[in-house]
């Protein structure tokens, strides 16, 4: 019982890891941007392509291709912030909630249908980072998983310092509290803006790039993660990077240990996204913003 | 002096033309005769297989259009994604019945299905199912519904069959949670129960993409099961054979890896899962390629060099829904849905599958326009990158190729 409560727990941590770069991209945008990205699942799926048509068409080894794949989404972010996003910054625009969700609402649909199109309907998978699993006594866990984990974990540390310890990572949690105090003190808010929404779009991309050796790639792959990553970005307290870290990896473990132990067997699978959506609700009852939350602003 | 004006010359040269090739052509002039498809060619629904059978569908009008059309008019198909959900099919064959439409055929969704049968049953339009299995489509004995594809109980019961003379004792199944899955896990049990055999239902939603806590779990109870059966249509069956491979579960020599709904006919079933789909065994629609006669073999030709791909035996099914709803047209003489039905009622077509022939019978409830010869066999792949068509033929006995019922795999 032991093993599996481990192996479970482990499975779920992994899981955890993936989700939690999806939702620190997501924090990102919203911390900076004051907006809900709803195209971040379509990013997702984008990084997976790249990654994908980076190793066969480029023939570069899939570690690399994961660097590739977050270089090409971040620039498909930084186009789409310039083209679709910049409107926000003005006073065209008196409904800019609503405009916001309408583009990227628009960017997910855009992409995920440009996707059938462009990579056709049929599923594919690149190769492995390494083939094979490791087996300890009955605890089973691929290498591609352990792969797909650790890159996600030391990107995660990697942004977390890159937001503390460089002068750009100060610069957008300056532009997060106040455009107008950054402005004062010399920070560009229109090319934070712009930094933020391509970072959190590479962060996205990344992920979907980790995580396609192990569950294939199709156009509608970033279709659930998204919604978990919103639950993530609430749980961890929004506009919090490490809050969404956190949240990414408790998320996960709480979903592989939910459907590990639920006493149903036949529905505990379907019921996956409840165990989410259940960890979500205490949270929010035991700390209304959040693990990690703090009072946020919208669009100045 | 001039003998002809300009315009005269050209209305005489066109008329010309059109002497000369009408004869060779006549159909193109004529007023086409509306088909409708339905079926997904978007998410969430089945968009790679809706795809396929859309290739398929047109390679036939194409061709029936080259020798002339039906009745001297060309076939015109209007395509109608579905996205995989019964709200869209509904709204489908809604627009399909306001353009007029002869007959509608198509469909991978049971569940979708099951909403278009109800829209074409209140306007009396033939509707001809390709590829949906639920046995309730033909149960409903609407006069309009027609199939092509064999049901979950004409598959699931020779699937059973197959798991009991095989020997398996403990079956884990991961079902999806729709009427196909579900359809064919009820028939599974009922045979299973019947030979002693324990079962084990996990259900799953489509779009879901990580199964390892199951597979987990079913991997840890006890007693381990013998074998583990995937119904599951969508391409998040590449998932959980990779999973349950990985993992170490199945296919290995205790357990064995059954994926049924036919993604694992697809070639990305070797780039999804490459090795782990080795040793997988799985349900064709197809008749043996031993048995295909010269229009099966002749549609593979043009599929393949058309599409770079060899077609499923859900394209050959596409294929031949618009052979049928021809033939049936032509029988009737006319484009009026009850002439329509009442041909097909009686209609002997050959395809790409064999002789289509709809049944009459109302008893089993679902044999009620069912083709009762849809053909359905049991191939196991026994090497890497194998095709469906090549594969060593397990079940029925009558078509198979092996002296075993299933190759265990070496430890």
């Amino acid at each position: 019982m032991t093993e599996y409560f481990l192996l479970q727990a482990l499975n779920g941590l992994v899981t955890g890891l993936i989700y939690a770069l999806i939702a620190a991209g997501l924090t990102i945008i919203f911390s900076v941007l004051k907006i809900v990205n709803f195209g971040h699942g379509a990013l997702y799926m984008m990084g997976g392509y790249a990654g994908y048509y980076a190793i066969h068409l480029l023939g570069v080894p899939p570690v690399i291709a994961v660097f590739v794949a977050m270089a090409a989404v971040y620039v498909l972010g930084i186009v789409f912030e310039f083209l679709m996003l910049r409107p926000l910054y003005s006073n065209k625009i008196d409904r800019k909630d609503e405009y916001a969700i309408i583009v990227t609402f628009a960017l997910f649909m855009v992409l995920e249908n440009a996707a059938i199109v462009a990579f056709g309907p049929f599923n594919k998978r690149p190769p492995s980072f390494a083939e094979g699993a490791v087996h300890v006594g009955t605890l089973t866990i691929t290498y591609d998983r352990l792969a797909a984990a650790g890159m996600a974990a030391l990107l995660l540390i990697g942004i977390s310092l890159f937001m503390q310890r460089t002068s750009i990572g100060q610069a957008l949690d300056a532009v997060s509290q106040s455009r107008d105090s950054a402005a004062i003190i010399g920070i560009d808010a229109k090319r934070m803006y712009a930094v933020a929404f391509g970072l959190g779009a590479a962060l996205a991309g990344g992920a979907g790039a980790l995580i396609a050796p192990i569950f294939s790639l199709s156009p509608t792959m970033g279709d659930l993660p998204s919604v978990q990553a919103y639950v993530i970005v609430v749980l961890g307290g929004m506009g919090s990077v490490p809050g969404s870290i956190v949240g990414g990896i408790l998320l996960g473990i709480v979903e592989g240990l939910g459907i590990g132990f639920y006493p149903d067997p036949n529905r505990a699978l379907v019921y996956s996204n409840a165990f989410g959506a259940l960890l979500l609700i205490i949270t929010l009852l035991v700390r209304p913003t959040g693990l990690f939350g703090r009072a946020h602003l919208r669009m100045e | 002096m001039r003998l002809f004006k300009r315009s005269e010359a050209l209305a005489a040269g066109a008329g010309l033309l059109a002497s000369v090739s009408a004869p060779r052509i006549p159909a193109l002039a004529a007023e086409p005769i509306l088909l409708g498809w339905v079926g997904p060619l978007s998410p969430p629904g089945g968009y790679a297989a809706g795809q396929e059978m859309k290739w398929a569908a047109q390679l036939a009008v194409d061709e029936i259009n080259a020798k002339g059309g039906v009745m001297g008019r060309p076939l015109k198909v209007l395509y109608e994604d579905t996205k995989g959900t019964p709200d869209q099919g509904t709204a489908a064959m809604e627009l399909l019945a306001t353009r007029h439409v002869t007959a509608v055929f198509g469909e991978f969704h049971s569940s979708v299905a099951l909403a278009e049968s109800q829209v074409a049953h209140k306007y009396g339009i033939p509707f001809l199912g390709t590829d949906v299995w639920a046995d309730k489509l033909t149960g409903q004995a609407y006069p309009e519904f027609f199939r092509v594809c064999p049901c979950n109980s004409l598959i699931y019961t020779m699937v059973g069959k197959w798991a009991a003379a095989a020997g398996f004792k403990n079956a884990a199944i991961m079902q999806e949670a729709t009427d196909y899955g579900q359809g064919a896990v009820a028939v599974l049990s009922d045979i299973f129960k019947q030979h002693n055999i324990g079962v084990n239902v996990v259900t799953v939603e489509l779009n879901q993409q990580d199964f390892s806590p199951e597979i987990l779990r079913l991997m840890n109870t006890n007693p381990r099961p013998d074998i583990f059966m995937v119904i599951v249509a969508g391409a998040a069956a590449y998932n959980i054979i990779r999973d349950a491979c990985n993992a170490g579960f199945a296919p290995t020599a205790q357990t064995a890896l059954y994926s049924g709904g036919g993604p694992a006919l697809e070639k990305e079933l070797w780039e999804n899962d490459g090795k782990c789909a080795v040793n997988l065994i799985t349900e064709d629609v197809t008749l043996p390629k031993s048995q295909w006669n010269s229009i099966g073999k002749k549609f593979e030709a043009a599929f393949v060099k058309q599409f770079k791909r060899a077609p499923t035996g859900t394209a050959m099914e596409s294929y031949d829904s618009v052979g049928v709803l021809a033939a049936a047209i032509g029988e009737a003489k006319s484009t009026d849905h009850k002439a329509i039905i009442s041909a097909m009622e009686h209609l002997k077509y050959t395809g790409a599958r064999g002789t289509y022939t709809f049944s009459s019978n109302h008893q089993p409830a679902w044999a009620f326009h069912q083709f009762m010869s849809a053909p359905v066999m049991l191939v196991q792949y026994s090497e890497l990158n194998q095709s469906a068509d090549v594969a060593p033929i397990l079940f029925p006995r009558d078509w198979a190729t092996t002296k075993y019922l299933y190759a265990r795999p070496t430890a």
